[in-house]
């Protein structure tokens, strides 16, 4: 089917459309402007924006953490509010179907579940698969595996190294690799507490940054499109500027990203020892071209903290609202969840006002990417008003007047009068993702390009316009046309096929038969498992 | 062979699967109890959807305690991967599910070769007369009790001496737990919601969380029901509730008193019950006013039911996504005898094409 979106504003920073014009859709692609053509459909897109579909690099949406946070949490739900049951399950809250449903309404049309716990890859997927209308991505942890440190402590050949993180990516179905806390879910099965980048693990001998680097030097040995993907030590910690700088310049000239950047931004000072780092962090990543972070950005109200950093989150507990968490020790990082309310007190102000400060004063919009790291700074729910508070220094002064005044003036956010453009918009949540998972089929309206595409009717509101799309189309497919979905679909899970050492594949087996009495068919699975019809979608690796 | 029976008329399975969606579209309150796999949970599921049912797992009391642990309090757990490489303390919490006894007999059988130690002790928590798992080789567990007091009693007062405080009576071979837990690197609880009360199992994690205020311990949850585990997850993730939540308002509510399945039928609530287990199903009381859907493996009709049609047992009759208690997670299964009998989730769907007229999501 040919459709035509008539009269839009383009915004596609890739291709340097920028202004009035029609897009050509053919079946699931983007297409030149046939000669002659006749669109057998017409989209009327006056006084709207036309991007690409929106791509979120880290927001937790499924797995063995996010699901036990929801089983520890069923009141959760009394916050969402019930809708027409117009689709399957879509009133079902905080589920798979209601994620894919909502994510959709505001543009959306992929999503990177940044924390695979490879044992749990099969459940992972599972949960993916149910999410409807988007297509979705997953990263597989490393770091604290047993397997892993084993190799690096006993010096193990740099390409066994890379055959393991291979196996591991094509076996898990992942597009990328995270590290959690490099090392810090082993040392606190040995009671260690805290751990540092320089820190060593009991029993291997091997540091958190020796960890790091051979994991960034491995996936850029094997030319995983995605940069290793670092959840930093210290999390949360006053100070933990001091790591996150260490961590940058770490880096050392290869590819690194840094995740939700905010929960690093605390300095030490003032009265009660914490304060904004964010301008000394947004310096350092502006002059660090090898490094992209994303922000974590916190919001107001009630959430639930969801972490493979199990460490971190054991230290938490006391934290907790309401009164309870679950912390595992799992085969390689575990996990803990800790329900959380951010305040508007002097600590809730203060990391609120440092992911904006970070958002505003990192200058680059290809290297800084848009999250509340879902659900630990806020859930994606939030990401509409978020839009409006970079987007209008207004909003943000209106913001700040009920806010903790002394939290503010520990912060440069007044100081700071950058508001984003819509072409900075459409970088930072569509051209770069794409760039940065190496999705070269998405994130712009060039011909061949895959037809997910956003449709917004301008607003004064900056939340109402980008939190309810015009239309939404996913695969050539509207699926949303005046904020509600109208098709329902199933998404891909896009993934990375590295080619699989088999002598590794031998290693891994007699491995799991002498450590766990297990045969490694019990970790393999099937495509066939996930229970839908072309339940995959593979990425090349660079060449 | 028979595959489906409308009472006790056999019958081709689309007859019997539509007699089974005009049961289900005229029904005021159903209800679904099952048995299965996550492909046949997820369809049961978006079926109860449509329906407007309450679900549970067939036998969800175990289910429920267990479910009720993460709802309420939250828990300290460990994977079994890293109990086996690590505990060099196990104890035994209560009286473990069968099915739980071979990982028990594994752990005896082996040593955790990531604990310096690299040996274990084993006790195990609960009333004099208390089955134990067998362990290898002769050895016994060390009894930890108050005699015949509770399980709950008994944690209580093993935590209270832990602490330091008086107890009313002392636990049997506490000095040597002591000891061992002094000596220990990683001690791990088994426990279950099989026999455990809620309060023993909210006792055990305040045990283990005063442990963990200067050293490491965990617990391992082994699920009374791996199957119903296995649902419990899914189900999380398709509603966001556990098992025993019901769409009666058009939208999930997780109620464990009002959506518990057993309750509904017995307390004359539920006028249409769809049992889905591929084992044997147990004679079920009949009741005047509600009706019996019944999918089960089986080479008869099912006594007392209005529809029965034979399924296929997972893992066995064709391959299954399953919970497995010795990987703590997910696990594909291939069909160890494949066969022609439908799978749960097969059946399930085709009723649904003749009651709604969209096809299930999953």
């Amino acid at each position: 089917m040919l459709t035509k979106i008539a009269g839009g504003d383009i915004i596609d920073p890739v291709n340097g459309r920028l202004g009035k014009g029609d897009l050509w859709i053919k079946d699931d692609k983007i297409v030149p402007a046939p000669a002659g053509g006749a669109a057998d459909r017409t989209i009327e897109a006056s006084g709207c924006i036309v991007m690409a579909g929106a791509i979120d690099i880290h927001s937790h949406i499924g797995g063995g953490n996010v699901n036990t946070a929801r089983l520890l949490l069923p009141e959760q739900h009394a916050a969402h509010q019930v809708r027409p049951a117009t689709t399957p399950l879509s009133n079902a809250g905080w589920s798979t179907f209601q994620t894919g449903c909502l994510y959709a309404k505001m543009g959306f049309t992929t999503v990177v579940e940044p924390a695979m716990s490879p044992g749990a890859a099969l459940h992972t997927h599972l949960e993916l698969a149910d999410i409807p209308i988007i297509d979705k991505a997953t990263l597989a942890i490393l770091g604290n595996d047993d397997f892993l440190l084993s190799m690096i402590r006993d010096d193990a050949p740099r390409t066994m190294i890379e055959d393991y993180v291979a196996w591991t990516v094509a076996s898990t179905r992942a597009l990328g690799v995270k590290v959690i806390n490099a090392g810090a879910a082993a040392a606190f099965k040995e009671n260690v507490r805290t751990f540092s980048l320089d820190d060593v693990v009991p029993s291997y001998g091997v540091s958190s940054r020796k960890i790091v680097k051979t994991l960034q030097a491995a996936v850029d040995s094997l030319g995983l499109p995605h940069p290793l993907h670092v959840h930093c030590n210290n999390l949360g910690s006053p100070g933990s500027a001091d790591t996150a700088a260490a961590t940058i310049a770490a880096a050392d000239g290869l590819p690194l990203h840094l995740a939700h950047l905010q929960f690093y931004g605390y300095g030490t000072e003032g009265k009660r020892g914490f304060s904004s780092a964010a301008a000394r962090l947004a310096e350092l990543v502006n002059a660090t071209p090898e490094v992209t972070i994303d922000i974590g950005q916190v919001m107001f109200g009630q959430t639930v903290t969801v972490s493979s950093d199990v460490m971190r989150q054991f230290s938490a507990r006391g934290s907790a609202h309401p009164k309870k968490t679950v912390i595992h020790d799992g085969d390689g990082n575990g996990g803990g969840i800790v329900p959380y309310s951010y305040g508007k007190d002097f600590y809730g102000t203060m990391q609120w006002a440092i992911g904006l400060e970070l958002f505003l004063l990192i200058d680059d919009p290809w290297r800084v990417f848009f999250t509340t790291d879902h659900p630990n700074g806020a859930p994606f729910t939030a990401y509409p008003a978020l839009f409006e508070l970079l987007m209008s220094r207004e909003a943000r002064t209106e913001m700040t007047a009920g806010l903790s005044r002394s939290a503010l003036a520990l912060s440069t956010l007044a100081a700071i009068d950058r508001e984003y453009t819509f072409e900075e918009i459409a970088i930072m949540t569509r051209a770069a993702p794409a760039k940065l998972l190496g999705l070269t089929d998405r994130g712009h309206l060039g011909a061949g390009a895959t037809a997910d595409i956003a449709i917004y009717r301008r607003d004064r509101s900056i939340a109402k316009m980008l939190g309810r799309a015009a239309y939404v189309f996913k695969d050539g497919d509207l699926v949303v046309q005046d904020g509600e979905i109208v098709h329902y679909r199933w998404g891909k899970a896009l993934r990375l096929k590295p080619p699989v050492d088999k002598a590794m594949v031998r290693r891994l087996e007699e491995y799991h038969q002498q450590r766990y009495g297990l045969s490694l068919d019990w970790f393999n699975f099937p495509d066939s498992a996930i229970a839908r019809e072309q339940p995959f979608g593979e990425v090349p690796c660079r060449t | 062979m028979a595959v489906a029976w409308i009472g006790n008329r056999e019958v081709l399975i689309e007859h019997a699967a539509a007699h089974a969606a005009s049961l289900l579209s005229s029904s005021r309150c159903p209800v679904l109890s099952f048995d299965t796999d996550i492909d046949g949970t997820r369809a049961a599921i978006a079926l109860a959807e449509r329906a407007g049912a309450a679900y549970d797992h067939a036998d969800g009391a175990a289910l429920a305690r267990e479910t009720a642990l993460f709802t309420d309090k939250g828990a300290m757990t460990v994977a079994p991967g890293e109990t086996r490489r690590r505990a060099d303390v196990v104890v035994i919490v209560g009286e473990l599910p069968r099915i739980q006894h071979g990982l028990v007999g594994e752990l005896a059988g082996t040593v955790p070769d990531l604990s310096t130690g690299n040996q274990r002790a084993f006790f195990v928590v609960g009333p004099d007369g208390m089955s134990v798992p067998p362990l290898n080789d002769g050895r016994k567990a060390t009894r930890l009790s108050c005699g015949q007091a509770s399980l709950a009693a008994t944690l209580a007062a093993l935590r209270a001496q832990y602490k330091g405080q008086r107890t009313s009576q002392p636990v049997s071979n506490f000095n040597d737990f002591a000891k061992a837990l002094a000596a220990a690197h990683f001690p791990v609880f088994l426990f279950s919601g099989h026999a455990a009360e809620g309060l023993a199992l909210e006792m055990l994690q305040g045990l283990i969380a005063d442990l963990n205020r200067k050293s490491r311990a965990s617990g391992l949850h082994l699920p009374a029901n791996e199957n119903g585990w296995g649902s419990t997850l899914a189900s999380a993730w398709m509603t966001g509730f556990p098992l025993r939540t019901g769409f009666a308002r058009g939208f999930p509510e997780f109620d464990p008193w009002r959506c518990d399945v057993a309750r509904m039928i017995a307390a004359g609530e539920a006028d249409l019950h769809l049992r889905i287990s591929a084992a044997t199903a147990q004679p079920q009381k009949k009741r005047a006013r509600m009706a019996l859907i019944v999918l089960t493996k089986t080479e008869k009709p099912v006594a007392g039911a209005a529809v029965t049609i034979a399924i296929g047992e997972a893992g066995l009759d064709h391959d299954a996504v399953v919970y497995s208690s010795r990987t703590g997670s997910l696990r594909s299964i291939d069909a160890q005898a494949a066969s022609q009998l439908p799978s749960a989730a097969t059946i399930i769907r085709l009723i649904a094409t003749h009651a709604f007229a969209e096809a299930l999501p999953c």
